[in-house]
């Protein structure tokens, strides 16, 4: 099993994918030192774009993880509000419709960072306070449990600034 | 002349522990990082715990 998380976002990067970092990865991102297994985005819903990351997630060999079919997502699986968890050859992949109450790739993106990844390329990635207040609503245990670590990591993040 | 301290009677330096528990010194290191170096950490990470369960996944012989 492979976890290449940086060579993932940069295919899709360049390949002009849109799309917003959003979960523990964001928060890796931005510092917090913090572990999850899977990298999950929030992709823009438009029929352009599902058709970028569709060749994108085909070149990668995405299915479906829980699915002992091999079934590869569709336009038709992308372009709703759902939730679609995929294994790909670079490391496992949640294309997120939305997530909290609705929040597609245009509520979010006035709520994001750019960061680079190198070589030029940006991305962008859900903000540290839009992912705590988001963990702070989802309210399950497993995203309270990394509020700690994520509001420690924002208060050091402005003691620097 | 006084004895040099044993290791035992020697209290290690203060752990950067905040109060909700989390180690502040890691979060620092992690800042100190750029994003394509903090998710190096994370693959590392990640392929590690594969590696274990996958050697673990194999029969015993």
């Amino acid at each position: 099993m492979r976890a290449r998380f940086a060579e993932l976002l940069n295919d899709l990067a360049t390949n002009q994918v849109e799309f917003i970092v959003v979960g523990m990865t964001a928060g890796v991102l931005q510092g917090a030192p913090i572990t999850t297994v899977d990298l999950d985005l929030v992709h823009r819903r438009t029929p352009e774009n599902i058709d970028r990351l569709l060749r994108v997630l085909a070149h990668l060999d995405a299915v479906y993880r829980h699915d002992a079919r091999r079934l590869r997502p569709t336009e038709s699986h992308l372009a709703g509000p759902g939730h679609q968890l995929l294994t790909t050859n670079l490391g496992d992949l949640d294309c997120l419709g939305t997530i909290g109450d609705g929040m597609g790739y245009d509520e979010l993106l006035d709520r994001t960072v750019e960061m680079s990844l190198g070589e030029g390329r940006a991305i962008r990635v859900l903000s540290l306070p839009a992912l705590i207040q988001a963990k702070e609503q989802a309210g399950r245990p497993k995203d309270l449990a990394a509020l700690p670590v994520l509001r420690a990591t924002l208060d050091e993040l402005k003691r620097r600034s | 002349m006084t004895p040099p301290p044993r290791d035992e009677d020697v209290e290690p330096a203060a752990p950067g522990i905040d109060e909700n528990g989390v180690d502040r010194a890691q979060i620092r290191a992690m800042l100190a990082l750029t994003p394509e170096e903090r998710l190096k950490v994370l693959e590392e990470f990640v392929e590690g715990v594969f590696e274990i369960r996958e050697s673990n996944a194999r029969p015993v012989r």
